[in-house]
């Protein structure tokens, strides 16, 4: 730990004093540094040049079964941040429902540090800025109208300590990219292609990732070359048929459908006045069908992710372990904080142990249940023209447009940027505007498919939001291609 | 004014600043939030966060960077250090092919008209004794669980740029208190929710008979399943507020209108767009919202007309995209607007608006909105809490979670009546900053043929 000596101490005096005022639990996050480099090349104009630097302690105390949290940026006030902590979890104890518990851990040490070689914070900005123009001019064509080249880097250096004795001090690095095409169909219609900096979950995390040639640039030609076919395309006709999902599209299916709703605390109704409730009940998990024999939803621990961390931010280590094996919902994403509670009311013991999901945005926001990295396991469908092959009706979607999902994750709609019709096994057209929509548990019973490796890719999502006060996450989700049956697509109006 | 100490500390580094021959604008962000937490009838989590954020930007001709620092501002040297970064990413920016136009703040304002120290210092005991009150009330009437939220704060907003001495400073206080009751076995909900500016502007009483007036409703009858399909709905005022919302994105951002992306871009100033029951402002001085009075180039903000009575009236501008597009800045460089949907000549009461409304479903809420084609204003969302059938004037049953998609200007286009009476409607975004924002609605909105395409089988 190289936290001074002077900061460290002040904070294990200031937990000692929670215990010793009757505090069961309590932890700390010291985010020494937050840095956050956000760069936008808009149609050539760099319209986003912005750093950001944060440095501050988040503080939460479990005391008479009520959580209170306090966060502040000034270092000389941590005891009266402690304090404020403190008179929260006291308040929240007037109105105590069931009673929470953290149950017992063993004190971790450890230390944490994703694969990098280059921080993007050390490389020169006109260096990272040739990069970005160089990819800008690649996309400077015709038909494109507008385009778009963003660059969002993250680091975080964090210490954490609990009453437990843990100690634990680790790194976030996250290099985040994105391109994206616009211009106007035949019918003055706005088209978009674009394309995230993805990986098939191997790699490092530094600035060498995002300037090797083969992982991003290499995708300028492709989304051009596909928005050119969208211009001239139909929008796609209302109809049931299947739907064959790329990873593009695939993972916020599963980020929406299967991550979402398996967060305990939505389980348990904590989210349900902002982000919603789940349709899975604590009752469920062991026994409910999710989908299809050939749907296993897993939470991996993958090398190259924003979605791996080591330790979450209540000093749980990061561990794999599925929430849906061949169809059957057997866990869920979940933290200490809750566990009792959802064995209390499934009646029986349905969680066992922490899923390392407690995450919080910044030294400022308290600990969440969050995804981490929700995957799908590849199958054994053979590649995507394999499972093309095997399609007499159906159409290949990927990359979001919009997405809405109801409030317990039970049914959903998405537009996509496009849709490959699929005929007898061939693809046989582009169409534009596609839509889906379905509910949730009959959409995964429907899955018939599952690509192999080949076509699993690892998709970076810096953008989950969640919990009041509202919090951004970055998260990873490994999905294979998914072929899913008698879907009900377009819009009808 | 903003606590003397930071606000020389700030001052000093501007005229550092203009003394080196720098353009800068230094935007402060001082947020004291508190929030407790329902869930499982009980307070969950309670917190505090004390924040404070400086912005720098710096402008060298056609160059721009800039710096955010969310810390314990105490010297200069901190302050020039952060200068210095913004200096050095605008000097190793790429020169845009426009000229940005430079933050100006036009007339000094001071403005603490929004604030009370009585709400920023509500204490966790306070909220939680109002949500005990409610829960104990109304918990033991059936097989009920509570959740929701109640979020108090204090911002403080200070701007000032070298252009001038002029310093532009806002303090004010608001807060939103949401509490749904869930039926456990049934699962529906429903949803209570308040806006406020000042302490003791609501009390238990109003809510729990608010909740009481739903529950028959809710207890006696099963869900109803409604046809997919064009149908009636009289929207509420918090729907209301998520269809202005997703007007604005998809049809009044300056950019998107001139780059050929909003469903207004095929129309100009004069068409008629809408039914000439709909009219909608920007307005600072509208009293139900947070009147947010400038913007972060420091214009001073005033009424903007976007559509009036169903014609196209006005696009806002923020100054990247006036600058671009050779336009004027329209005082709209912030995210908080004022919107205001004008009132109509309806019945002020629900139980008349129920009688106009005949047949037809009422959806005061939408959850998860989206605009799957901007272009055409075509959206998504669905139906939550408190939706209910009418029937022959009265509610009879509430509805099974069903989903909209439709285009605005369809919607806007199929208008029938609107309410005499203006609610406010939080929209604030908790997202980073605090950021008090609301809508002023009407009560209803009672539109005809809005398009249901697909309903679930829960709530």
């Amino acid at each position: 730990m190289s936290v001074s000596g002077s900061l460290a101490a002040v904070i294990k005096e200031q937990l000692q004093r929670a215990l010793d005022r009757g505090c069961s639990f309590a932890d700390v996050r010291y985010y020494e540094e937050d840095s956050t480099q956000s760069l936008v090349l808009y149609d050539g104009n760099l319209e986003g040049n912005y750093r950001r630097f944060e440095r501050g302690i988040g503080v939460r105390v479990l005391k008479n079964g009520a959580i209170g949290f306090a966060a502040t940026a000034d270092l000389e006030r941590i005891p009266d941040c402690f304090d404020r902590a403190l008179a929260n979890a006291e308040a929240a104890a007037v109105l105590l429902g069931f009673p929470k518990d953290m149950g017992y851990a063993q004190p971790v040490h450890g230390t944490y540090k994703p694969p990098f070689q280059k921080d993007p914070f050390t490389i020169p900005l006109p260096e990272i800025l040739n990069l970005l123009n160089t990819i800008d001019r690649q996309l400077n064509e015709k038909p494109v109208e507008h385009r778009m080249v963003r660059f969002h880097f993250q680091k975080r250096h964090i210490y954490y300590f609990n009453t437990e004795g843990s100690e634990i001090e680790r790194w976030v690095m996250n290099p985040f990219a994105n391109m994206t095409v616009m211009a106007r169909d035949k019918e003055n219609r706005t088209q978009r292609r674009s394309y995230d900096l993805e990986s098939d979950g191997t790699g490092s995390r530094g600035f060498e990732w995002v300037e090797n040639p083969g992982a991003f640039a290499v995708h300028t030609d492709r989304i051009k070359s596909e928005l050119s076919q969208l211009l001239s395309a139909e929008t796609l006709p209302p109809g049931r048929r299947d739907v064959i999902l790329l990873p593009g599209q695939g993972h916020l299916q599963v980020h929406e459908t299967i991550g979402h709703p398996l967060e305990l605390d939505r389980i348990l109704g904590y989210e349900l006045s902002f982000a919603g409730g789940s349709h899975v009940k604590p009752q469920d998990i062991g026994t409910l069908r999710y989908g299809s024999d050939k749907l296993n939803a897993v939470v991996m621990v993958v090398e190259n992710s924003p979605g791996t961390f080591g330790y979450d931010d209540e000093g749980t280590p990061q561990h794999q372990y599925y929430l849906i094996k061949n169809g059957i919902l057997v866990n869920v994403l979940c933290a200490r904080i809750d566990l009792s509670e959802a064995n209390a009311k499934a009646g029986k013991k349905v969680v066992e142990k922490s899923g390392a999901s407690a995450r919080a945005a910044g030294f400022y926001k308290t600990p969440i249940d969050r995804m981490t990295n929700v995957c799908v396991e590849w199958g054994s469908d053979g590649t995507l023209e394999d499972i093309v092959k095997a399609t007499e009706n159906g159409v290949i979607l990927d990359m979001p447009v919009s997405w809405s999902i109801g409030s317990n994750r039970e049914h959903f709609h998405f537009g996509c940027e496009i849709a490959w019709e699929v005929k007898d096994g061939r693809r046989t057209r582009v169409y534009k505007n596609p839509t889906y929509q379905g509910h949730t548990l009959e959409f995964y019973n429907s899955l018939d498919m599952v690509g192999d490796r080949s076509t699993w890719r690892l998709v970076q999502v810096p953008n989950c939001g969640k919990g009041e006060p509202n919090q951004i996450m970055e998260v990873g989700h490994g999905v294979p291609v998914m072929r899913f049956r008698n879907v009900l697509t377009g819009e009808g109006r | 004014m903003l606590e003397p100490k930071l606000r020389d500390l700030i001052v000093q580094a501007r005229n550092y600043a203009r003394h080196k021959g720098t353009n800068a604008e230094f935007s402060l962000h001082r947020e004291r939030s508190s929030l407790i937490r329902l869930g499982n009838s009980a307070i969950a989590l309670s917190t505090s966060e004390e924040l404070t954020r400086l912005d720098i930007s710096v402008m060298q001709g056609r160059r721009v960077g800039a710096i955010s620092l969310t810390a314990n501002l105490t010297s200069l040297d901190q302050l020039k250090t952060a200068l210095h970064q913004a200096e050095e990413n605008c000097r190793n920016a790429l020169p845009k092919d426009y000229d940005p136009i430079f933050g100006v703040v036009e007339e000094p304002i001071a403005d603490t008209t929004g604030y009370d120290p009585a709400l920023e210092n509500l204490s966790p005991q306070a909220k939680a004794d109002l949500c005990a009150r409610v829960i104990k009330t109304v918990k033991p009437k059936g097989n009920y669980d509570f959740s929701g939220s109640w979020s108090t704060g204090s911002t403080e907003i200070y701007y000032t740029t070298t252009a001038n001495d002029h310093e532009a400073y806002r303090r004010l206080t608001d807060g939103r208190l949401v509490i749904v009751l869930k039926e456990q076995a049934k699962k529906w909900e429903l949803s209570v929710t308040r806006t406020q500016k000042k302490a003791n502007e609501f009390d238990a009483d109003g809510i729990i008979q608010e909740l009481e007036t739903l529950l028959p409703i809710y207890e006696q009858n099963p869900g109803f399943h409604p046809q997919i399909g064009p149908q009636k709905v009289l929207f509420g005022a918090g729907a209301i507020a998520d269809l202005l919302g997703l007007c604005l994105w998809g049809g009044f951002i300056g950019r998107f209108y001139e780059e050929g992306r909003a469903f207004t871009s095929k129309n100009k100033f004069g068409d008629k767009i809408f039914s000439e029951h709909i009219t909608i402002v920007d307005d600072p001085a509208n009293q139900l919202v947070f009147q947010m009075p400038f913007d972060f180039i420091g214009k001073r903000r005033k009424l903007f007309k976007l559509v009036d009575k169903g014609v196209f009236a006005g696009m806002p501008y923020d100054s990247q995209t006036a600058a671009k597009y050779k336009k004027q800045p329209t005082g709209h460089d912030l995210e908080n607007w004022d919107l205001v949907m004008a009132t109509g000549t309806g019945p002020a009461d629900l139980k008349p608006a129920l009688q106009l409304a005949g047949n037809a479903l009422y959806i005061p809420h939408l959850h998860y909105t989206h605009l799957p084609d901007p272009t055409r204003g075509i959206f998504t969302g669905s139906s939550r809490f408190n939706a209910l059938l009418i029937k022959d004037g009265k509610f009879v049953a509430p509805i099974f979670s069903s989903r909209i998609t439709d285009a605005i200007p369809n919607l806007f286009n199929q208008v029938i009546a609107v309410s005499s009476q203006a609610v406010a409607e939080n929209v604030s975004s908790t997202y980073e900053r605090r950021t008090p924002s609301a809508y002023a609605v009407p009560s209803w909105l009672l539109c005809d043929r809005v398009n249901i395409s697909d309903v679930a089988d829960s709530f």
